[in-house]
């Protein structure tokens, strides 16, 4: 039988199946609309659709938006949070900060859980784990009817100082699950024992409140796909870039919340090394916004620091990623001061930039690709046509304004729009200390292969690499491991520690980190546990990761990794200085075995891929040029095309500007560069 | 619109050149951001700039604190005023002097000129706010302490890099004045590099655009903002309107708001703020000078143009008279430390009555004053052996807004970035055990739409020996504002050992009080005032209000008249009694006039007799009571009843 691995990307708009034949090691897409109501059924058309069925699925791994829009839209169920005394408002105080700093109309998102549903016990545990003031049972008792009366159907429980010590926690737990069995509970010191109450309780309200919604979503698909004929687990992808079976996704919900999007850069990632690249970063422009992510020395970047609606932290670690309003129809328009600005205001779906005909009348970045040329006035082979006389009219405001043609027009709003996106890139390089020089572009979704060069002529990235699918993001989901982090807050200084201590320590949650990868069923020799040491300088309020060894003898390497992580990260670095280690971490990581992508042998000729020959602006080389048209499909690997060129596909186009060179390598991956003198 | 806008750039470089700005300044402020040692830089009370060669600011960072706007050039100039020809590459210099546009000495300055082929084209300027500056008290905060020299370390525009090389000497006498001094090399280290951070930035623009390019922008950027600002103004209509708000006493003489007047003029595209009438400097270190005053006007101008980027383009369509001598502007070497939770916010918070009125769709009432509290002393916990600092400033709540209630619980309108810390933090470094961080039921000023709910923050000292306790702050007699008809909140004002028989209440700025091991202290701070008249609310606000306990029923029937019967609390049923309702309102409408011309003897037993409490003091009568001596304030009273007057009354029917 034909074994097949399936993953499943379902997003705000369509669902994509990703098969991978494990046999042929042929790939196919198949692409639904999601049902967002009952997103099982997307993805069980999708995978019909894909024409596979349940017996044949070898692994299926899946990546749900499900987390995220229920956390936006507020559909969640009713939960309560159990607190110390005195400090129920604190997820509604959190840190005080907001977004906008200047707008006073803009206002933070409320609390998930509203304050007539979070309610105190008297309890106290200090800084260093000593019980003042112990849980009164009858209290918690008492509370546990009221709960039931209310029917509460999820409970998050966050004590002062849970981190040290989650003893009152655990007893409250325990009382709440002998009155309440139905009801889903999370223990802040059982999820994230970790210093900061707003942080800690955030996260844990995030887990209850995505707690029995999102499990019984993966319970409800798992019993379709058990009667489709799948008896294996369900992979879900979570934000830290792993995957957890079902079991584990009740247990910590919380990590779903940005499921959807980690998928695109851990695709990029995994492109980027076929192609040989260590350092890469990957851009996902879609229609509204882009996800930029950045992978240094086959790693992608980690943060602690995130959240779905600003002022809601998600302590558990996620894969990095830039969101910004920067997409094809991000609209451009002239403010009062005479400036020429691009977003992050977009023309949506509705009605969409002015060439669709649907009554868009505001210039968008797709209008200008389109009027220059790149984009064929025809899309997704044929069925959509795009309207010049409606693009035309768009750009005559801004023709008006700064005394622009049209065209010059549409070329002005596109650098502005690249210089945005440039921003975004430097963001993630630069500032945080990485060269750009040093990365290559991994550039998809629907808009990204439009301006990608464009985007690393900028840049000085020497390198742009464009997958064959513009929605790549899905394979993402079938490239990773299962994989947990453990974290604990453990503050000593460098200079006195012993390191035995934080050797025990490590050991106690390798124990934890053992447990969860065996009930994930992972066999021991696919486990591999990964040691992480958070350090700062003493004094300082920031600290940063380094790997360490395992087992920990001392902890020069570990410094002298820190003074190196310093000074890449902030230019300066000082090891005369006193360091503190402020956490610890292990990522637990079960291996899960990865699908081989084909390489392909060439067929065909270059030639036979060409459609026509098309006037396409381009400024290097004075205006309208004219360009030859490929169909990607038809060209063949080790293809070399020198820019001016166009290459078409059905959902996506690529432009190869002129000074630029571009190879098709064995995955049918484009690799476009700046021409070497003489090539092009 | 006008056409064809003068712009000696093409739009296209131009927009990259501005982005590219905002992104050098705001690398600076992530950096020192992510290496400093202060942990109120770390939250958040920082600023970034990147100023011309003349000192004006070309772009301040997205993320700035409000009360450091539009005072940055001001150091900058003060640098070039002082070093002239005597500037060379690989200097740097520090400055901290709010005689000579800073605005306390906790906010000390790194500026780093930028040379281009020896020609210097720009400063880039980090400004954080450093935990200690020395002076008699833990934090630099001598509450009474009328000239500056008690304080803390006065700086004075000086170069710490001469040419490269670190003048060792120079930092060392500078630090070794301070608390910690080695902390305080850390974040000179940190906000030094980080200007070198944007340095390297601005040459890197500068190689791919040219240096003609990048300084024809430096002036285009200022012309934008100022174009856009001016463009706006235009909109709206000329006309004077004037406005008083109130710090709560001078402590040399005792009772007596303090005024602070301000009349904004507009004049087809220009501001003019004219702050005549204001009163004289005070004997406590509530004083502002003339920078960080002017900076209160463009930080309330700003708030009404959140868009409209901010640089000195911004700041040429804003004009102010700000008489010498006064709160708000205090000559050297009057005390001016306080001046956040003094004349700032008053400031800040008259402005933003001011353009209610001319801009409606943004109007904001009152807001609560920034508050902060320092415990400094010798902590003995076991394994502990050293001298702490607890120094923490509160949310509160923001007034009420055109078509909606303030926000609860939010940073103070000085810096809406600056970040309240953590308890748990605070509890392994301190030996404090909080004991409370919540919502005061009531606190937001009544209104039709009410103020955001203040907070309330409690502790108790556990193992401390030689220990004081000072507190900034003020608004505990000039009690936070409602506007269009919006009553006021609570006051400000803090309490020793609360509910105990050793309670006493020490008011809203004290300093060096000596606490003890098992002392308790207990920090309300004010919600917003309300915005419209509280009677026209609508009853299935305040009803939903009291499910969520932000206002109790006994206050809905109060404050708005609305009466609430408990059905099941526990399912959160209530329900409003209708007719009962009616006539409430009926009744404080007839009767709120006379209320607040009541005698304040009379209304004075009436709350020693128990009859009415501290809220109806206020709201009711608008009586303000010396909490500490249990004495009328007759004179601040009247102020305060005219205040109520023009702000509230006015608009009831």
């Amino acid at each position: 039988m034909t074994k097949y691995r399936v993953a499943v990307d379902v997003g705000g708009t369509f669902t994509d199946v990703f098969v991978f034949n494990e046999k042929t090691k042929d790939t196919l897409v198949a692409k639904t609309s999601s049902t967002p109501t009952n997103p099982e059924i997307g993805v069980i058309n999708g995978i019909d659709k894909a024409n596979v069925s349940g017996e044949e699925i070898d692994i299926f791994s899946h990546g749900t938006t499900a987390g995220t829009n229920a956390l936006i839209e507020r559909k969640l169920p009713k939960t309560a949070l159990i607190t110390t005394k005195g400090f129920r408002d604190v997820p509604e105080i959190r840190r005080g900060t907001k977004l906008d700093l200047w707008d006073a109309y803009k206002d933070v998102a409320p609390p998930y859980i509203k304050r007539r549903d979070r309610f105190e016990v008297s309890e106290r545990i200090d800084y260093s784990g000593n019980v003042l003031m112990e849980v009164d049972k009858n209290e918690v008792k008492e509370l546990a009817q009221k709960l039931r009366k209310r029917n509460v159907e999820s409970i998050a429980i966050c004590f002062m100082n849970a981190y040290v010590s989650g003893e009152n926690e655990i007893k409250v737990k325990e009382i709440l699950k002998e009155e309440l069995p139905d009801v889903y509970i999370c223990a802040s010191s059982e999820i994230l024992p970790e210093i900061f109450e707003h942080e800690r309780m955030s996260t844990t309200i995030i887990n209850a409140v995505l707690g029995p919604k999102v499990s019984n979503y993966i319970n409800t698909l798992e019993t379709k796909m058990n009667t489709k004929g799948y008896d294996g687990d369900i992979l879900v992808l979570h934000s830290g870039g792993g995957v957890m079976t079902s079991e584990m996704v009740q247990r910590y919900a919380a990590r779903i919340a940005s499921s959807g999007i980690a998928a695109g850069a851990i695709a990029s990632k995994h492109i980027a090394e076929l192609c040989g690249f260590k350092n890469a970063i990957g851009l996902d422009m879609g229609g509204t916004s882009t996800d930029i992510s950045l992978m240094y020395e086959g790693n992608l970047r980690v943060t602690k620091d995130w959240y779905i609606e600003y002022g809601y932290p998600i302590g558990f670690p996620s894969i990095e990623i830039m969101t910004i309003g920067a997409g094809g129809g991000s609209l451009a328009y002239a403010d009062e001061g005479g400036s020429l600005k691009s977003g992050p205001q977009s023309a949506g779906a509705e009605p969409g930039p002015a060439c669709y005909g649907l009554g868009g009348v505001e210039p968008t970045n797709t209008d200008a690709n389109f009027l220059l040329g790149r984009l064929n006035n025809k899309l997704l082979d044929g069925q959509m046509s795009l309207n010049k006389e409606a693009a035309l009219k768009a750009m005559q405001p801004l023709c008006d304004q700064f005394g622009y043609n049209e065209y010059d027009a549409a070329n002005a709003i596109l650098k502005v729009a690249n210089a945005n996106m440039c921003d975004a890139l430097r963001l993630i390089s630069v500032r945080k200390g990485y060269d750009p020089r040093d990365f290559a572009l991994v550039a998809f979704g629907g808009a990204g292969a439009l301006h990608s060069a464009y985007l690393a002529k900028e840049m000085n990235i020497p390198n742009v690499i464009i997958p064959p699918f513009p929605g790549v993001a899905a394979l993402g989901c079938l490239l990773v491991d299962v994989r947990h982090d453990i974290t604990q807050t453990y503050v000593a200084d460098v200079a006195e520690v012993k390191v035995n201590d934080i050797e025990e320590k490590f050991k106690d949650m390798e124990k934890q980190a053992i447990e969860l990868l065996e009930k994930e069923g992972v066999a021991t020799e696919n486990m591999n546990l990964i040691r992480h040491i958070e350090m700062r300088y003493v004094g300082q309020w920031r600290s940063l990761a380094v790997s360490i060894d395992r087992p920990l003898h001392s902890l020069t390497d570990a410094l002298a990794s820190f003074h190196k992580e310093h000074k890449r990260a902030f230019a300066f670095s000082d090891p005369e200085k006193g360091v503190e280690i402020y956490g610890l971490r292990i990522e637990a990581i079960g291996t899960v075995p990865k699908p081989q992508l084909p390489k392909e042998k060439p067929h065909g000729t270059l030639v036979e891929a060409l459609k026509e020959y098309r006037d396409v602006y381009f400024e290097e080389t004075g205006g309208f040029t004219s360009t030859p048209i490929y169909n990607r499909p038809d060209i063949p690997v080790s293809s070399i095309i020198s820019g001016p060129a166009i290459v078409e596909q059905l959902d996506s186009t690529v432009v190869i500007p002129p000074e630029f060179t571009a190879k098709v390598d064995e995955y049918k991956n484009i690799i476009i560069s700046l021409s070497k003198r003489g090539e092009a | 619109m006008e056409k064809m806008i003068q712009n000696k750039l093409d739009p296209v470089t131009f927009e990259v050149l501005k982005n590219g700005f905002v992104n050098l300044v705001d690398q600076m402020s992530e950096q020192i951001l992510r290496t400093c040692y202060s942990f109120v830089i770390y939250n958040r009370d920082f600023s970034s700039a990147l100023c011309d060669a003349e000192g004006n600011t070309i772009m301040q960072g997205t993320q700035d604190i409000a009360v450091h706007v539009g005072t940055l050039h001001l150091t900058a100039k003060a640098v070039i005023e002082d070093f002239g020809d005597d500037i060379h590459p690989g200097d740097v210099f520090l400055i901290n002097d709010p005689y000579r546009g800073g605005t306390h000495f906790n906010d000390v300055r790194i500026i780093r000129p930028v040379f281009h082929d020896d020609r210097l084209i720009a400063f880039m300027q980090s400004n954080g706010h450093w935990a200690d500056m020395g002076g008699s008290v833990p934090g630099s905060f001598d509450v009474s302490s009328k000239d500056h020299y008690g304080e803390g370390m006065r700086i004075s525009p000086v170069r710490v890099w001469s040419k490269g090389e670190y003048l060792q000497d120079v930092a060392n006498l500078l630090v070794s004045n301070m608390r910690v001094p080695e902390e305080r090399l850390g974040d000179l280290r940190s906000q030094a590099e980080a200007t070198k951070v944007s340095e390297k930035e601005l040459h890197r623009l500068i190689d791919k655009y040219g240096i003609d390019t990048i300084l024809t922008a430096f002036d285009e950027v200022q012309d934008y903002v100022e174009r856009l600002a001016r463009a706006r103004l235009k909109e709206l209509p000329n006309g004077t309107w004037e406005t008083t708000d109130y710090l709560d006493m001078d402590p040399e003489i005792g009772d007596g708001l303090i005024p602070i007047n301000i009349k904004m003029t507009i004049e087809d595209d220009e501001i003019y703020y004219n702050l005549e009438g204001t009163h004289a400097t005070i004997g406590c270190f509530l004083n502002s000078s003339f920078g960080a005053s002017l900076s209160g006007l463009y930080a309330g101008t700003k708030t009404f143009f959140p868009d409209i980027p901010l640089n000195s383009g911004f700041y040429r369509v804003i004009k102010a008279h700000l008489p010498e001598g006064t709160v708000v502007n205090a000559k050297w070497p009057v005390a001016v430390s306080g001046f956040c939770s003094g004349p700032y916010e008053k400031i800040m918070n008259a402005c933003f009555e001011l353009w209610s009125h001319v801009v409606p769709e943004r109007a904001l009432a009152c807001s609560f004053n920034l508050e902060y509290l320092l415990i400094g002393g010798w902590d003995t916990r076991s394994k502990y052996d050293n001298f702490f600092m607890w120094y923490d400033w509160m949310a509160g709540g923001h007034g009420g807004r055109r078509d909606r209630d303030g926000a609860n619980a939010m940073s103070p309108v000085f810096g809406a970035g600056l970040s309240v810390q953590p308890c748990e933090g605070q509890e392994r470094l301190t030996p404090v055990v909080t004991s409370k961080h919540e919502i005061i039921p009531d606190s937001g000023g009544p209104g039709k739409y009410r103020g955001g709910c203040g907070i309330e923050k409690g502790g108790t000292l556990t193992n401390v020996t030689d220990t004081v306790m000072s507190v900034c702050c003020d608004r505990s007699r000039s009690v936070t504002w409602g506007i269009f008809g919006g009553l006021p909140s609570n006051p400000h004002g803090n309490w020793l050992n609360p509910g105990t028989d050793k309670e006493k209440f020490l008011g809203a700025f004290f300093s060096n009080l000596k606490v003890e091991e098992g002392d308790s202290f207990s920090r309300p701070s004010a919600g917003g005032g309300g915005l419209g008249d509280p009677l026209e609310r609508d009853p299935e606000d305040v009803i939903e209000d009291v499910i969520d306990e932000y206002v109790s029923i006994e206050r809905a029937k109060k404050d708005y008249g609305v009466v609430i019967e408990e059905m099941d609390a526990d399912l959160d049923q209530y329900k409003i009694i209708e007719r009962e309702t009616k006539e409430t309102r009926e009744y404080i409408r007839m009767n709120r006039q006379k209320w607040l011309n009541e005698d304040v003897h009379v209304v004075h037993k009436m709350y020693k007799n128990g009859k009415i409490d501290k809220l109806d003091l206020i709201r009711r009568y608008g009586v303000l009571i010396d909490f500490a001596t249990d004495s009328v304030l007759e004179k601040s009273t009247q102020q305060f009843r005219d205040m109520l007057q023009r702000r509230s009354v006015a608009y009831w029917d």
